[in-house]
């Protein structure tokens, strides 16, 4: 019975950190209708960036997490440009490979900068895990949840308490319309672009001192974990995105106590691929150009 | 020429087959990232039969072949109505799930003493029928492009038939096609047999050429490489994804001229390239126009 | 003195030109008409004059400057607001979140809501169902937000892609009923309809366009409205 609850409190936390890399995803996809697979290499890029930072001034977590969401932004802004710009309104596999390009070069470029396999992060919290009962909390992990909160709570700010969150949806909504209201639909891309890569670089901040090391297969791992909250959580929709990274994690919580990590990873793919097979209606509806 | 090249060579023609299949489904209009799974099938199965059962190498092959269009045509029957990005990630899921059954593969044999087979993480050593059968790396380079010709003879034939013109038409207007009498779902899943043949065989000699295979072999990168590939030399030709292959393994692999950071070279080049040509290097603009001033 | 000169505006989709050169003008002040039958590019003639589409060739002057080939936001900027075909409204925003919409480049926060009362009150049952989805909105319902979006933006130009399609006659009668009221106030109007006789009623001039190019230019009289009519909807005999 404390198996179970400790298992699903560690998928609630791991949730969160796939919803907020979800949330990353579901932004650009929404509003530019792209899916970005630089997403989680420019997380990584973020990541990077502090790890070498921390290397070489050794700086506090605060400043560690700003170069994080810096970086990120930076590197997202890299690739909005580079891919997804010249092909507004064109290709949607030309923006799609373009990002896949870029990936490589992330990539390289991390293993170039900073070229052994793992390096250490800083954890926010050097002392042992919390205790409640039977039950033990890690507080990267309460951190994490109460990012994904706090994240969710600004984003529902800015979308239904600001102009520009009235032009993301409208964008969303309706781009011609937009177009006609005298909204600039490129201003919005960058920006939703911007938003999204910053959210993606506090997820990458947290979840790399939540492994306490950084590695180049961040980036992967990041893109595939967002990619699949996404789709779980029907593509496009925001409370969907976190909800598919819960559900995400609890699965993989789950699943890891009963099957060990390959089946786990085995499972969720399954679980997509039946989803996708049967043609669930809230998995099918939004469109990709 | 030196062993060195003719392993760059090699390599160019085996990822082709890859980078075909990828093409082939991309002109009937369906984004597959998958592709490496049907590789990795054929790789495993040719392995299986010519290391294990010491089947030859050609009948190895041709099995292989048709495991990989069955393998293919099973994912497809549920996920070929699917649009786009939903087909492209049922097809990521696919892939994965192929890669982590690998993993946990082990079924071997004791010959001579020896366990051969599929060791799940640790791969699948061994695989030496065309050492044993004396043939040559440039023999070896021989038949995989014998078979790359094959291959893509058939590709021009198909593409200047009516049925090329019913891929194209299935691939850019599904809907237009349909209402001119065309059984779209079945097109389609005749083009997914198909791609899983030839990513297939494109696994067979792969295996056979490197003796050794794990699973790590056939991840997403190998996959989504393949769809780059084959979108970057153009979606005009079946010559379109070799060209892609070709600049990325040969010229800038092969070269090792920006070693160490070939990646971002291609990277970059590739993003430069697709701005300028959306559908490719020998999209179907280019091909017009070099038909025109060759004929 | 005219407000819009479109001047031998050329539009294309890759190689097909929807546009063949097409002259016109909109006086300061008036109620201008576009009738033609389906094809004719008047649609196009439009989402140009907006910016959506780039013409090819030639100059569409507002105000005396050419806005040709700008960003649709910038022609916002200057005073342009079109009412779209179809009305495209945003489904999933509330009826009053659209009107903020549509007064998206405005900051003056107060004179916003001024004009949201004033929609308010132009259009009774916009203000009846303020709070629901826009989605939701019947056809009619759905075209007077449009028009009170494209308002928000305080345009000197309203341009409208046939506001009466699948209307029923009553709701036609009240947008047209709009149109005239808008027109006292001062915005000028330049108006795409099928419905010609409704068109013919309120306009001061009127154009008729056909095959990409226009075919007739008068005032409502100069033809006679049967012929009108016919042309507008089936295009003249001569091809």
């Amino acid at each position: 019975m404390t198996d179970l609850a400790q298992n699903t409190l560690d998928g609630l936390f791991l949730g969160s950190s796939y919803a907020l890399l979800a949330l990353g995803f579901t932004l650009i996809f929404g509003v530019l209708r792209r899916v970005n697979l630089s997403f989680g290499p420019a997380v990584m890029f973020g990541c990077y960036a502090a790890t070498w930072v921390h290397l070489n001034f050794g700086a506090g977590l605060v400043l560690l997490a700003i170069v994080t969401v810096l970086g990120s932004i930076l590197a997202g802004a890299y690739v909005e440009r580079l891919c997804f710009a010249p092909h507004r309104g064109g290709s949607a596999i030309a923006a799609m490979v373009a990002s896949f390009a870029l990936w490589m070069q992330f990539e390289e470029l991390a293993t170039i900068a900073l070229p052994r396999h793992v390096y250490d992060f800083p954890p926010l919290h050097g002392g042992a895990p919390l205790a409640f009962g039977a039950l033990t909390l890690r507080v990267e992990s309460l951190v994490m949840l109460l990012a994904a909160v706090l994240v969710c709570a600004f984003l529902w700010w800015i979308l239904y308490r600001t102009r520009f969150g009235v032009a993301v949806r409208a964008v969303i909504d309706q781009p011609q319309a937009a177009q006609l209201a005298g909204i600039s639909v490129p201003r919005i891309f960058m920006l939703t672009f911007a938003l999204a890569s910053a959210i993606g670089g506090l997820a990458g901040f947290l979840i790399a001192s939540s492994h306490e090391q950084v590695t180049p297969m961040l980036g992967m791992w990041s893109t595939m974990k967002g990619l699949l909250a996404m789709m779980l959580g029907g593509l496009g929709s925001l409370p969907g995105a976190v909800l598919g990274g819960l559900a995400l994690g609890l699965l993989e919580a789950h699943s890891q106590w009963f099957f060990g990590p390959q089946t786990r990873d085995l499972i969720a793919y399954a679980l997509l691929f039946i989803l996708l097979a049967a043609r669930v209606p809230w998995m099918t509806t939004r469109s990709a150009s | 020429m030196d062993d060195y090249a003719i392993g760059v060579l090699t390599n160019v023609g085996l990822i082709s087959f890859l980078a075909l299949s990828a093409y082939l489904l991309l002109i009937a209009g369906e984004m597959s990232f998958g592709q490496q799974a049907f590789f990795g099938v054929g790789a495993y199965a040719g392995g299986m039969l010519t290391a294990m059962y010491g089947w030859p190498l050609p009948l190895a092959a041709l099995c292989a072949m048709a495991l990989g269009a069955l393998a293919q045509f099973l994912v497809g029957l549920p996920t070929l109505r699917l649009r786009g990005l939903y087909f492209a990630m049922a097809t990521l899921a696919a892939a994965e799930m192929a890669r982590i059954l690998f993993e946990l593969f082990h079924f071997q044999r004791q010959l001579e003493g020896e366990p051969v087979g599929p060791d799940g993480t640790q791969g699948f050593r061994g695989i030496r029928w065309v050492f044993e059968h004396g043939v040559e790396p440039l023999g070896y380079l021989g038949i995989v492009y014998a078979l790359l010709a094959l291959a893509l003879a058939a590709f021009l034939l198909v593409e200047r038939s009516r049925l090329g013109a019913t891929l194209r038409g299935v691939g850019e207007d599904p809907e237009l096609a349909a209402s001119l009498g065309v059984d779209v779902n079945r097109v389609k899943l005749g083009v997914a047999a198909a791609a899983g043949a030839l990513a297939a065989l494109g696994g067979v000699l792969y295996a056979h050429h490197n003796t050794y295979i794990e699973p790590r072999n056939f991840d997403i990168m190998l996959g989504v490489h393949s769809l780059a590939y084959a979108l970057i030399g153009g979606l005009g030709t079946a010559l379109g994804p070799l060209v892609g292959v070709a600049l990325d393994i040969g010229a800038l692999e092969g070269s090792r001229v920006f070693h160490g950071y070939r990646m971002i070279v291609f990277g970059g080049l590739v993003a430069l390239l697709l701005i300028w040509r959306p559908r490719g290097l020998l999209d179907e603009r280019a091909v017009l126009w070099l038909k025109r001033r060759f004929s | 003195m005219s407000l819009l000169r479109v001047r031998d505006v050329v539009t294309a989709y890759g190689k097909i030109e929807a546009l063949k050169g097409v002259s016109l003008e909109v006086a300061q002040g008036s109620i201008t008409c576009l009738l033609g039958p389906n094809g004719a590019g008047k649609t196009t003639l439009m989402m140009s004059i907006a910016g959506i589409l780039k013409p090819r060739k030639g100059a569409i002057l507002f105000g005396g400057e050419d806005i040709a080939g700008r960003a649709p936001h910038s022609i916002v900027a200057k005073g342009v607001a079109l009412v779209p075909e179809n009305r495209l409204v945003f489904p999933s925003m509330t009826v009053l979140e659209n009107l903020n919409a549509g007064a998206y480049q405005r900051s003056d926060r107060n004179a916003i809501a001024d004009d949201v009362e004033r929609m308010f009150a132009r259009f009774p049952r916009l203000k009846e169902r303020a709070a629901q989805q826009a989605g939701t909105l019947s056809g009619g319902e759905q075209q007077m937000l449009a028009v009170a979006r494209a308002l928000m933006s305080r345009p000197k130009l309203l341009l409208m892609d046939e506001p009466s399609l699948g209307l029923a006659p009553l709701v036609v009668e009240e947008i047209f009923r709009i149109v005239t009221e808008l027109h006292k106030d001062g915005t000028s109007i330049f108006l795409v309809e099928q419905n010609a006789h409704m068109a013919l009623k309120v306009a001061q001039h009127f154009y008729l366009m056909e095959q990409g190019k226009v075919s007739f230019s008068g005032t409502p009289g100069a033809l006679a409205e049967d012929e009108v009519i016919r042309r507008a909807y089936l295009g003249s005999s001569k091809t």
